[in-house]
């Protein structure tokens, strides 16, 4: 409940602020400050890699959705005429050993792949989330209950515990996302716990306290935003882990059963054949690459933008100061014995740049 | 796989207050939190698994005729006392003269199975275990001595492939290249494409090598990422420059003084990487057709084996909290800001 009080005195805050801003500008700052969303977009689309993961997702998903539309075949259609085509114009990835297309199937299959890696993501990051907050912000017992829960469910071997389970549960999507996120919402547990420990006692919390705000508005107010930036890098390098896993569970025949089929399932239908025709395992395995390749790129450029420690977008600016300290060996080397030796010893120095 | 490493572990800058006694008390305190939590997890996994694993899925259909080996069965995993109370008549099966009970997959009693399939495993995990923690090493040296060169980026961009690639596709690959490919271009077989033939050392050697590769590699690209920037920010510490500046040997300064710290959060990952190892790969193995615990373990769960199933819940669960336990002292006692507490 918001009291008259409490948006008193954040009013009287952002008065405040702006003064100081005001001030600084009288002082002779011209530059604006920028605010921490203006820097962490700045530094995000400063991360290659990550605008790279980024486009490679959206076109892999664009791939994934349109291309059986354009494409003649339906997912389940058996031409047995023409079975184990290699790749050609009219199959695009050629067809499996019941003349199916191939190039649908995948498409099919990597979607429903990116389907269970999302739920079980998002699922296990609710999970997590919730479980860390609770322990971090009460304390105590509850923070005694969630520590040992999370040790608990990393007593249990994974592999195996994943293996039971999925091979009960795992014909429908949302039974083989649940069964994963069971056991992987715990290290966003221990990475909420932990930011949520670090933030409760800075002072705007205690202010906010103090002006009489209640558990959920601190919770949802002023935890909640910032810890999103851990979740947000969480959840998307949870995708990954969760496709690779699904897919395995899937390869061993444990996971996504017939009819539906998933990236996982098309290596094991190929790998009998892998000797003569290596090219039917190599496609789906070279879409699980790409697809988590791409997710981790994107979770590493959330995670350097995210950092409320990091400062500009320095990858790059701290790149280019070591290409011109390398530059500045070379041209010193060039000059003679003497100045080698001082570049050498100066190594250290460069490698703090 | 989840690093464990730092919850359990105080950091406070003291002196010299580690001993020996402190490291027993805090390894005895560690074990006796751990039993109860591996018995409550075994008890979890076990109402788990007989929910889901069905011994007698296989007589349901014939059931008038075979009602006899039905009963058996109900007898033998008391399928007929509640599901909750269930394990308690295994627990204390184990301590009564069956031990781990009898494996109706392999057909041999299941302490026997563990010890061979146990020992095969390790056959296999000893070598990848060895060859990934040398090979990560070596590379996460390099790439840090080399920041952002050729040879680094290279690395990291293997690293980064081989981290997105399922075992499965990565086991496939060298299967069919070293074991299959390299006869039919050049006529040499180097090495066997899996199972187990075992008549001399040479061909065991020849059987080890591609299953013991793939799981080293999958190893190294997440550990020489890890290695690379631990050691990146132990070279640029003062104490690195101060024994550069006091004159010692490039090779002194980044083997002797830097690897001693940089090492540490690499050991821990060691000790993770080497308990997994040990508890048996299940996609490996099988792909290799090696007869370890993880094929054991697919083999177990296609048959309902149920004691099989158990007995090797058990061992990876005692493996996996053991080697957490001495992944935290070993990080204690290589860094001595770290107290255990």
């Amino acid at each position: 409940m918001a009291t008259e009080f409490e948006i008193d005195s954040q009013t009287d805050e952002m008065l405040e602020t702006t003064m100081e801003l005001g001030i600084a500008d009288v002082e002779g700052l011209s530059e604006k400050p920028k605010t921490f969303g203006q820097l962490a977009r700045e530094r995000f689309f400063g991360h290659k890699l990550a605008i790279v993961g980024g486009i490679g997702l959206i076109l892999l998903v664009a791939l994934f959705w349109l291309g059986p539309m354009l494409s003649e075949w339906e997912f389940d259609e058996r031409n047995v005429a023409d079975r184990l085509l290699g790749p050609s114009a009219e199959h695009w990835f050629g067809t499996d050993e019941i003349g199916r297309d191939l190039f649908v199937r995948t498409a099919k299959g990597g979607l429903y792949s990116m389907r269970i890696g999302l739920i079980a993501a998002v699922v296990a990051t609710v999970t997590g989330t919730a479980f860390g907050a609770l322990a971090g912000f009460f304390g105590g017992v509850w923070d005694g209950i969630v520590s040992n829960l999370v040790n608990l469910v990393l007593t249990v071997p994974a592999i195996i515990v994943l293996s039971v389970f999925a091979n009960k549960f795992g014909a429908s999507a949302i039974g083989l996302a649940l069964v994963l996120a069971g056991l992987l919402w715990t290290r966003i547990a221990r990475v909420v716990r932990g930011v949520v420990l670090s933030i409760k006692e800075q002072e705007y919390i205690m202010a906010a306290r103090a002006a009489g705000a209640s558990n959920s508005r601190i919770m949802f107010r002023h935890l909640l935003p910032n810890i999103v930036g851990a979740i947000a890098v969480e959840v998307t390098l949870l995708i990954g882990t969760v496709i690779v896993l699904e897919s395995t569970l899937s390869f061993l025949g444990l996971g996504v059963k017939p009819p539906n089929a998933s990236l996982g399932t098309l290596v094991a239908d190929a790998k009998g054949d892998i000797d003569s025709d290596p090219i039917r395992v190599l496609t789906p395995g070279i879409f699980i690459i790409l697809i988590v390749l791409c997710v981790n790129f994107l979770g590493d450029g959330l995670r350097d933008a995210l950092d409320p420690r990091a400062k500009g977008s320095d990858s790059s600016e701290a790149k280019n100061a070591k290409k011109a300290a390398k530059k500045a060996r070379k041209q010193l080397g060039k000059q003679g014995p003497g100045y080698i030796a001082g570049a050498r010893t100066d190594r250290s120095s460069i490698g703090k740049i | 796989m989840c690093v464990t490493v730092s919850q359990n572990l105080v950091l406070v800058y003291t002196s010299t207050d580690r001993s020996v006694a402190t490291l027993f008390a805090y390894v005895t305190r560690r074990v006796l939190i751990s039993v109860p939590l591996l018995v409550i997890a075994m008890y979890l996994v076990h109402v788990g698994v007989s929910a889901t694993v069905d011994p007698r899925s296989d007589f349901y259909l014939c059931l008038p005729r075979c009602q006899e080996g039905f009963d058996s069965i109900t007898e033998t995993y008391a399928l007929d006392t509640n599901i909750f109370l269930r394990p308690f008549t295994y627990f204390a099966s184990l301590f009564s003269g069956d031990g781990l009970g009898f494996s109706s997959s392999v057909g041999e009693p299941v302490g026997e199975v563990m010890r061979t399939r146990g020992w095969n495993t390790a056959m296999v995990a000893i070598p990848a275990f060895l060859l990934g923690a040398i090979l990560s090493l070596l590379l996460s040296v390099y790439s840090a001595r080399r920041q952002y060169s050729f040879g680094d980026y290279f690395f990291t961009s293997l690293s980064f492939i081989g981290f997105a690639m399922p075992s499965f596709v990565l086991a496939l690959i060298i299967q069919v290249i070293f074991g299959v490919k390299l006869e039919e271009w050049f006529g040499i077989k180097p090495f066997n494409t899996g199972r187990k033939t075992g008549e001399n050392f040479w061909e065991l050697l020849r059987d080890i090598t591609l299953p013991a590769v793939s799981l080293a590699i999958l190893g190294i690209a997440a550990d020489s990422r890890f290695g690379r920037s631990s050691m990146l920010e132990t070279l640029n510490q003062d104490y690195i420059r101060t024994a550069r500046a006091k004159g010692l040997t490039e090779r002194t300064v980044v083997w002797k003084h830097a690897l001693r710290n940089g090492l540490i959060p690499l050991v821990t990952l060691w000790a993770l990487g080497f308990s997994a190892l040990l508890s048996g790969s299940v996609v490996t193995e099988s792909i290799f057709s090696w007869p370890g615990i993880g094929q054991t373990f697919l083999r177990a769960l296609g048959d309902s084996d149920l004691d099989l199933l158990m007995a090797i819940v058990m061992f990876t669960g005692v493996l996996t909290v053991v080697f957490n336990l001495i992944a935290d002292v070993l990080y204690g006692v290589l860094d001595p800001r770290i107290r255990l507490g």
